[in-house]
């Protein structure tokens, strides 16, 4: 695939997810949980393509989220960057076929993003920031792992030969 | 080559961030009608319709989910009803306990208060003997609480029950008037007519008259004569429910319907006081016990 092709699948798998996420999440949603399929693609996207590309995933996708919803401009861009570099970070130390370990990954990513999240709406001064509720960040965290069992293997399919090799089953 | 890429990605990292920092840092400073603001509210009309085709298109996966949610719900909401239930169930019984112990302590005042010469103890019943030949029951007294041999047992309405028989220091063994061996001595009430009561095994009691001639009718009220000094005199112990033919040696079978229920005792009275003279004289039978 030349890199004008996987430029341009770049793009059109951010856009699907964030049409998903805006459009589809709440639909979705369990109870007051509403899954993040954003960051869970930035997550197994970083987890196939590494460091760089994950965090450029999390950025757009972060940035799209941010403007087409009334979050602060900006936060979401930064935690979803954040969380794409260090989950690619971790595809080159983590080398397994099992979907466990990506499930397990975008577990604990999903509590950090939201803590990021959290931390970042407070250096801002935001008053009317939503409680941190760990009830629902738990649950949230779960639903995305979940997720991840359709969109990890998903993501495969579109990821380099070499990486689909190494860890997709 | 590798490091040369690794500073790279990291300047690519730094350069996002500060992106990022710089869009939080105009964003959270602009008005409302800021350049990123209005852009947001731009972005937001464009996506809303989107969102409303979704919402409609997706409504049946949205009501499905909510409806396994509510049938996790209804399965938590059930065990908790089933829990409250068993416990309410519980509760229904222990206060009916309440209620029985309730009337029985009720009857009880009211037996001290019809006896006012008498002194009572209430004790709770807590055994019954495992011989089927023996008619007798244990309560939780015994001497250190003041019982002895031969004082009368009465139930929660003040009806004749037993004596006890023996005694120990905690616990006493009370013969029903029902037993085989129980003898007491008895009268009509109606005509003070005097005999002896006497069990016959089965929850049965007859009456000897000691006179032959005596007018007995049935449903004549029968109580203790208080001869023997073990049980006082007009407590009550049952109705003559059967009058037999007279035998050859004159005797005439006067079946008792004893007033107490001798299955059904949880708390009896001890009669303290007077206390027996002795032990039960030969107007009691006393050579039955």
């Amino acid at each position: 695939m030349s890199a004008t092709h996987r430029r341009l699948l770049f793009a059109v798998i951010i856009l699907a997810a964030l049409l998903l996420q805006v459009g589809v999440a709440g639909e979705i949603s369990v109870g007051s949980v509403k899954p993040d399929i954003l960051l869970t693609a930035t997550i197994c996207w970083a987890l196939f393509e590494g460091p760089t590309r994950g965090a450029l995933f999390g950025f757009w996708g972060g940035l799209l989220e941010d403007v087409f919803t009334t979050a602060v401009l900006g936060v979401g861009a930064f935690a979803k960057t954040l969380i794409g570099y260090f989950s690619g970070e971790l595809r080159q130390r983590v080398v397994s076929k099992s979907v466990v370990w990506p499930m397990l990954i975008v577990f604990v990513a999903t509590l950090l993003h939201e803590l990021i999240k959290f931390a970042a709406w407070t250096m801002v001064g935001l008053e009317q920031r939503p409680p941190l509720n760990p009830g629902v960040v738990f649950g949230l965290a779960l639903y995305n792992s979940v997720l991840t069992l359709a969109v990890y293997p998903l993501l495969g399919r579109f990821a380099g030969r070499e990486e689909r090799e190494m860890m997709f089953q | 080559m590798l490091e040369r890429r690794n500073r790279r990605q990291r300047f690519l990292i730094v350069i996002l961030v500060l992106v990022c920092i710089l869009l939080v840092t105009f964003y959270s400073r602009e008005g409302e009608n800021g350049l990123l603001h209005r852009l947001q509210r731009f972005s937001m009309d464009v996506i809303s319709p989107l969102q409303k085709g979704m919402s409609k298109v997706l409504s049946p996966v949205r009501n499905g989910i909510g409806f396994l949610v509510d049938l996790g719900r209804a399965r938590g909401e059930r065990d908790r009803l089933k829990e409250e239930v068993r416990q309410l169930e519980q509760r229904v019984h222990e206060l009916e306990d309440m209620r029985r112990e309730n009337e029985a302590l009720r009857g009880m005042i009211e037996v001290k208060e019809a006896y006012p010469e008498l002194e009572f103890l209430v004790v709770e019943v807590i055994g019954a003997s495992p011989d089927a030949w023996e008619q007798t029951i244990i309560i939780g007294a015994g001497y250190d609480d003041g019982l002895q041999e031969y004082m009368a047992v009465l139930n929660e309405d003040g009806s004749l029950v037993g004596r006890i028989i023996t005694c120990t220091a905690r616990s006493s063994v009370v013969q029903l008037i029902t037993d085989e061996k129980s003898a007491v001595g008895a009268r009509l009430q109606r005509n003070a007519e005097m005999g002896i009561l006497r069990g016959e095994g089965g929850g049965r009691v007859h009456l000897e008259l000691l006179n032959l001639e005596a007018d007995v009718r049935t449903g004549d009220v029968v109580i203790t004569s208080g001869m023997g000094g073990t049980c006082p005199a007009g407590i009550p112990i049952g109705t003559v429910t059967e009058i037999g033919e007279k035998q050859a040696d004159l005797s005439v079978g006067i079946v008792i319907q004893p007033r107490a229920s001798m299955t059904r005792l949880d708390k009896v009275m001890v009669v303290v006081s007077p206390r027996p003279t002795s032990a039960p004289g030969v107007a009691e039978g006393g050579s039955g016990i």
